[in-house]
């Protein structure tokens, strides 16, 4: 069965040829791949092409198929595109509107200050909260002109990773 | 000498842990402190007694003197070590305890007060003949007195806040139209941050190496250094990597640097572990800094080349006892380099990333040591510094020991959080990390060749066939009598899990 699978920006188009125990014959983005595969005890997956030996983990986002995986040196954003996925994606574009619209936290911490209040006109580049997390405190940014439709937190609130503070209209 | 049955370490996270495996070899018991976010943190699992002392927020826990104290009466702790930062170079807390006869591992809180506040430092330095940054020597009074300064040390200049630390209340001024501006900030920012808007002046040293003693200091006069740790690679005023001996060393100068610091610590009637921080100029120049009345971050590279156990000595000096080492009995053998691994995106201007530990490796093998305190399934709290384990290794000359960091660098995973891991690695890479050609502004005039490089695409084609397996598996383990796709050792996996029955 061919999915597409996201890594970071690059949408590539993943196959199963054939598989003989754990040898696999894959193919992405029309390149067709001779791999050893060991879904090792503690979760690693092993990977050997062609003499190189590759280490990938795999951890699981907070939605399902999503993960961040892990290379040697780099670190990836991965999403399943299957057709489950794919019908979802294709309801959200025509429901909902881009989520750039709104501030998330990228990390837990706590709400040092709110410095924008409901139905507020705002300019793109002002302060709209302060959050402190482990010791240092970040300004995020109003991303667009605008008004302020919803202010979810407010000063001294603790929040969580990707959780939305500010919607914007 | 008196006897120390029972310690409470006044700390959380690495350091706690550090001074509780010192103590378990010296036979002393531990007590941990803890705070509502520190339940499941390993110190508390690793003492032989630990007590709740608090909310999250360190003003209401680790800050908490009276608290701490009454743990440490009810327990029947006879000393406290308060390790860094917290309330380590506080004064009332170290007068506290000797008001109720529990030893404070650590100097005299008149030492503390004298050392804390920037100006009367510099005035005891000044007497101690311990050369120090050219500036002035009593708070300023206003814009005209530091014009009247400038005519005599030139820009340009630092104003720095007399009880300061942490580049708070801090201000370069670099052209006259800037003293000003520079000289109201920096006393606002004094104020907010410490109680106390004075300030004073000091010549901006324009590419400085920051290079520290390790002294150690008994209640009976003897005092001896522990060679130098430069401390020259830092972001944020926060030091990232830490090296002993400094390649920009020279045998004379190491002489002489320490002899300073030795004379330092004697002006101050010092005792206990400490550190004299120390700025050198491309001319090897060299100005007292700031003393810090407590155990450095950085100390176990010290301990590496000398094979002194400074947590040890510490201990040994609060019982009382006279110094076991002189001066010509220390030598530092080889070379020892720490890596200090932050949870922070060094990426994105290094932002801190809290969050749960998925998984983890420690490197091994000869040479190594890491000093952490995180596991896996371990969620990191939002409440304090993002440093989450320390790195050390040692080798034979400079060339090995970052051969060895770069090896042990390699070896190191964690994953589920951001670390500052793999940028340390770019570091042991850069040629002028490598030629020892550096200073404190070492990562922004390096900032390109630090950058991350754009990586392979084998190793995204690997992690797409990574994620595809997974995807097949779950898949098929999700509908019953799917045989449609498993890898044939996936039954092993289970194993573990067999076992336990």
């Amino acid at each position: 069965m061919a999915i597409e699978i996201k890594v970071g920006d690059r949408i590539a188009w993943v196959d199963l040829l054939g598989q003989d125990g754990n040898l696999l014959e894959i193919e992405v983005d029309g390149k067709i791949l001779k791999v050893d595969v060991m879904h090792t005890a503690d979760g690693t997956f092993s990977i050997l092409e062609n003499g190189h030996s590759y280490n990938i983990e795999l951890v699981p986002g907070k939605q399902p198929k999503k993960y961040t995986a892990y290379t040697l040196y780099q670190e990836f954003e991965v999403e399943i595109i299957d057709a489950e996925a794919r019908y979802l994606i294709d309801r959200g574009a025509k429901g909902f509107g881009s989520t750039e619209k709104n501030i998330s936290s990228p990390m837990p911490g706590k709400v040092v200050k709110v410095l924008v209040s409901e139905g507020e006109s705002v300019t793109e580049g002002q302060t709209a909260v302060i959050i402190s997390a482990m010791k240092m405190e970040s300004e995020y940014k109003i991303p667009m002109d605008g008004k302020v439709k919803k202010v979810n937190v407010k000063d001294g609130d603790t929040i969580e990773g990707n959780q939305i503070l500010i919607e914007l209209e | 000498m008196t006897e120390i049955k029972k310690i409470l370490i006044a700390n959380r996270g690495e350091i706690a842990i550090r001074i509780m495996r010192t103590c378990r070899e010296m036979n002393i018991e531990t007590v941990a402190v803890y705070s509502e976010a520190d339940r499941t943190s390993l110190h508390v699992r690793y003492a032989h007694e630990a007590y709740y002392i608090g909310k999250a927020p360190s003003s209401e826990s680790y800050l908490n003197i009276e608290k701490i104290i009454e743990v440490a009466k009810n327990c029947g702790a006879g000393a406290i070590h308060p390790g860094y930062g917290f309330l380590s170079e506080n004064a009332n807390f170290a007068r506290r305890c000797n008001e109720e006869g529990i030893i404070f591992i650590g100097p005299s809180p008149e030492v503390i007060v004298q050392m804390g506040d920037k100006i009367m430092a510099r005035e005891a330095m000044t007497k101690a003949g311990v050369p120090i940054v050219p500036g002035t020597k009593e708070s300023i009074k206003d814009e005209n007195e530091v014009l009247q300064v400038i005519n005599k040390i030139k820009l340009p200049i630092m104003i720095k806040a007399s009880a300061g630390g942490g580049g708070k209340g801090m201000r370069l001024v670099k052209n006259e139209s800037e003293i000003v501006s520079a000289v109201r900030a920096a006393r606002s920012e004094a104020l907010s941050s410490f109680g106390d808007d004075s300030v004073y002046i000091e010549k901006y040293i324009t590419s400085p190496h920051h290079i520290e003693y390790q002294i150690l200091a008994d209640q009976h006069g003897n005092i001896i250094h522990l060679f130098e740790r430069e401390c020259s690679i830092q972001r944020r005023h926060q030091k990232m990597i830490e090296e002993t001996p400094s390649p920009l060393m020279t045998p004379e100068l190491r002489q002489k640097m320490g002899n300073s610091a030795v004379e330092a610590a004697k002006a101050v009637n010092y005792t206990g572990a400490g550190t004299i921080e120390f700025l050198v100029d491309n001319d090897l120049n060299y100005y007292f800094l700031e003393m810090n009345t407590r155990l450095q971050v950085e100390h176990p590279i010290t301990e590496r080349v000398t094979g002194v156990d400074l947590v040890k000595q510490q201990i040994k000096i609060a019982r009382g006892e006279i110094l076991e080492y002189k001066q010509e009995d220390l030598f530092q053998r080889g070379h020892s380099i720490e890596c200090r691994i932050y949870a922070e995106d060094p990426d994105n201007n290094f932002m801190p990333s809290a969050g749960k530990i998925y998984k983890i490796s420690e490197p091994l093998g000869l040479g190594v040591r890491t000093d952490g305190y995180v596991y896996e399934g371990y969620e990191i709290p939002i409440y304090y510094d993002p440093m989450i384990s320390k790195l050390i290794v040692w080798g034979k000359t400079r060339d090995e020991s970052i051969n060895r960091m770069r090896r042990a660098l390699y070896e190191y995973k964690i994953t589920g959080i951001k670390t500052s891991i793999k940028y340390l690695e770019r570091i042991m890479n850069n040629p002028n990390f490598i030629a020892g050609k550096y200073d404190t502004h070492f990562i922004e005039n390096n900032q390109e060749e630090l950058m991350e490089n754009s990586g392979c695409e084998e190793c995204s084609d690997m992690v797409i066939i990574a994620a595809f397996i997974d995807y097949l598996q779950k898949i098929s383990s999700r509908q019953e009598n799917s045989k449609e796709f498993a890898l044939p050792q996936s039954r092993w996996k289970k194993i573990p899990y067999i076992n336990h029955f």
